[in-house]
């Protein structure tokens, strides 16, 4: 039966007829769910791979109202499964355990499941479970297909939601999908929801890596991105999603983020190759766009893998090109709700581009953790030399210039792991400018300088050539781990590139992401970074935590608005998040 | 054996099993679930729990063994086998189950075989029971007769 059939029938009949996927390792278990389904009418579809239940999403969009996912799958974390799902295709999900662990449940929660059950699941409970299919549609429609929210359900969630009069050709119209998104109608209530697809997220990634992270502002990324329809406001608010998630991720990727800030700046720093990074991303597309700055689509629960644990950081590190992928995902709670940031895919990944906007923190902790794994170092970015140096406080001077000044420490800054990079950092900056504070400072109080909002300025130069930090820095794209830190607003900060790079975050120069974190004088705007204000995707250097990053991604996104100005908060946001 | 009989038998039988608490409400809900559209649903779900729960138990058995235990892989097939029994209502299972799992957060070799044993005790318990269940009903249908719905007054 053809799409539109199909649909026509839900539509009619809704909730009967619900096209429910059923993805569950346990065959007794599927086994009876499916007949449980199928005693409340749905229209059920079961396999208990979770792999292969992504393909048939990714196969068509449309073709499912509602995932029920188990949690313990062999091949795939359902929490994972979860992500992507919401993710990349915006379907209600329902997770399904045995597990009736609190802590399970709000991981749930936090991955943006819309019910837990647990087993033994009861037929009372699925009969209601039609509801989570219409509040989607309801939520990003105006409401007005409340009855054909099967329908519009069906279609494609509730992405399709606010086209009441496009539903019927788009819905069952699958090649627009993309474009949908695009038909951005001004005269609905709210925005067209655009579906970010993956696709598009990919062009959206591309777009932002290219511009630089810190360059990248929403007119930008627009333009570069060439979509039909897609209109600037759409962008923001994507970049926004994807800040807020990385903001997520880092909540809990403290730990991760000391790990991986290394990896972040290696990335950040000389990770314009990034994009092959080997992120373990699993199916990962973040809204497979993730990929587009080359940071591959990472399977959240690889990321997160990852950041979590030691082994996993390091694998973020050994991404060198892939630093910040891992780290975003990192966080797994946040990465439920990932799928709303689609424009996750981190394109902090392009290893250089995104890191550049992105709040080094990520890195950064890394490295201070690290001892800067020699990861840094190798990166042109600034940070390549900054690990060495990094637990040392940064002695010398070639490091990173991280020019904070020990501005009031960000309070934002829930990486007080970044801030204690931030200090290496910044000492090592400090050591290297001139002005900066003695190395010896106390990185932390540099970095908190640094990330102190209001001293948004601080640049730190991290890859920036202009201190003398490592040669390799130097060269490094100035953009890349600049981190306008304006330490003392413009105080120390050294002249060159990198002061540049200051002055450009104040003047928005840098990307986007860069300046409304720079100008955000809101610690938590830009990533943590914030404070630093990447200058260029320099990601590493900012925050030292994921938090951080994600607290300035935040409030970035509170000065979404200046988004529109300076583009920067999503920009570096994105960095962010692909950093982590 | 008269079909009335039978239908008694297995009637008397299947309450014995939830009386005992080997078999709950949820055994129940599958065989509600049975219907013309579904005629051998129960048998079919319950023939897959064996199949996996052998091969849980094996590899439990395998895992507990060895010489330095991995509670990271015991405990992942516990709790699937936590999951299935409870849904197909295999209550005695499913709590030694629970008591295993406990054991395996402390990481209590000693305690784990014991729980080991006591699941597959259960489990064996109602495989059995179940196995006989099906070849009463078996009976009854090649005499003609119906199965008849359980009571639920019990």
């Amino acid at each position: 039966m053809t799409v539109e059939q199909q649909d026509c029938v839900a539509l009619d009949q809704f909730p009967v007829g619900m096209r429910v996927l059923a993805v569950d390792d346990d065959q007794t278990c599927l086994r009876i769910l499916e007949s449980l389904l199928h005693r409340c009418q749905y229209h059920v579809t079961t396999t208990n791979q979770a792999q292969k239940a992504l393909e048939l999403l990714r196969e068509n969009k449309n073709k499912f109202d509602l995932v029920i996912s188990d949690v313990d799958m062999p091949d795939m974390d359902g929490f994972k499964l979860l992500e992507l799902v919401g993710l990349e295709m915006d379907l209600p999900v329902i997770m399904l355990s045995a597990h009736s662990d609190p802590k399970y449940v709000m991981k749930g929660v936090t991955h943006g499941a819309c019910d837990y059950l647990l087993k033994p699941v009861r037929i009372e409970e699925l009969k209601n479970i039609w509801q989570h299919v219409v509040r989607k549609n309801r939520g990003s429609n105006n409401g007005d297909k409340k009855d054909g929210s099967g329908n519009e359900g069906v279609a494609n969630s509730d992405q399709n939601n606010g086209r009441a009069n496009r539903k019927r050709k788009d819905q069952y119209n699958e090649d627009e999908d993309e474009e949908r998104d695009d038909n951005d109608d001004p005269s609905s209530q709210k925005k067209p929801r655009v579906v970010w697809t993956v696709e598009l997220h990919k062009k959206f990634v591309a777009a932002v890596n290219q511009l630089g992270f810190e360059k990248a502002m929403p007119k930008k990324i627009l333009d570069l991105m060439n979509v039909e329809k897609l209109t600037r406001e759409n962008v923001a608010s994507h970049l926004q999603k994807f800040r807020l998630y990385l903001k997520r991720i880092s909540g809990n990727q403290q730990a991760i983020m000391a790990n991986s800030d290394l990896h972040f700046l290696q990335m950040s720093n000389g990770l314009d190759g990034f994009h092959h990074r080997p992120i373990p991303v699993g199916t990962g597309q973040f809204h497979g766009g993730a990929a587009a700055a080359g940071m591959r689509p990472f399977p959240p629960n690889g990321i997160l893998g990852r950041l979590n644990t030691p082994s996993g950081m390091s694998g973020v590190r050994n991404l060198s090109s892939s630093p910040s992928s891992g780290m975003f995902l990192q966080n797994p709670t946040d990465l439920g709700k990932f799928h709303h940031v689609s424009s996750l895919p981190l394109n902090h990944i392009d290893g250089g581009n995104i890191l550049q906007g992105l709040p080094m923190p990520l890195e950064f902790d890394q490295l201070q953790t690290n001892n800067n794994k020699s990861i840094i170092a190798g990166n042109s970015m600034a940070f390549p030399t900054f690990p060495a140096q990094q637990h040392s406080s940064l002695p010398n001077n070639n490091h990173l210039v991280l020019e904070g000044h020990p501005q009031a420490p960000p309070s934002a800054f829930p990486g007080h792991q970044i801030n204690k990079r931030l200090e290496h950092w910044s000492n090592a900056v400090s050591s290297s400018s001139s002005t900066l504070p003695p190395p010896g400072q106390n990185s932390n109080s540099l970095i908190s300088h640094q990330f102190d909002a209001s001293s948004s300025s601080y640049s730190i130069p991290f890859c920036d050539s202009t201190i003398p930090l490592n040669p390799a820095l130097d060269h490094t794209n100035p953009r890349a781990f600049y981190r306008a830190t304006d330490m003392d607003s413009s105080a120390n900060v050294q002249p060159g590139v990198y002061y540049d790079s200051l002055q450009m975050r104040k003047s928005g120069n840098y990307g986007p992401t860069t300046d409304a974190m720079l100008s955000s004088n809101n610690p938590k705007e830009g990533f943590t970074v914030g404070q630093q204000k990447l200058q260029s995707g320099f990601m590493g250097g900012e925050a030292g935590s994921l938090d951080d990053i994600v607290n300035s991604t935040m409030k970035q996104e509170q000065s979404q608005g200046d988004l529109s100005e300076g583009d920067l908060g999503y920009g570096g946001f994105s960095s962010l998040r692909t950093c982590i | 054996m008269e079909l009335v009989q039978m239908q008694k038998s297995l009637q008397d039988y299947t309450k014995s099993l939830f009386l005992d608490g080997v078999l709950d409400s949820q055994f129940l809900q599958l065989q509600q679930l049975q219907d013309e559209s579904n005629p051998d649903f129960v048998s079919q779900v319950v023939t897959l729990f064996f199949q996996d729960s052998d091969r849980i138990l094996n590899d439990l058995s395998l895992s507990l063994d060895q010489q330095v235990v991995d509670f990271k892989k015991v405990d992942p097939h516990v709790h699937q086998l936590k999951g299935s029994s409870s849904s197909i209502g295999a209550q005695r299972v499913k709590n030694a189950c629970v008591v295993f799992r406990s054991f395996c957060e402390q990481q209590n070799v000693e305690g784990c075989h014991r729980c080991l044993q006591q699941v597959k005790k259960e489990y064996y318990l109602v495989k059995n029971r179940l196995e006989t269940l099906f070849k009463l009903e078996q009976q009854i249908v090649a005499s003609g007769g119906m199965i008849p719905a359980m009571e639920l007054g019990f």
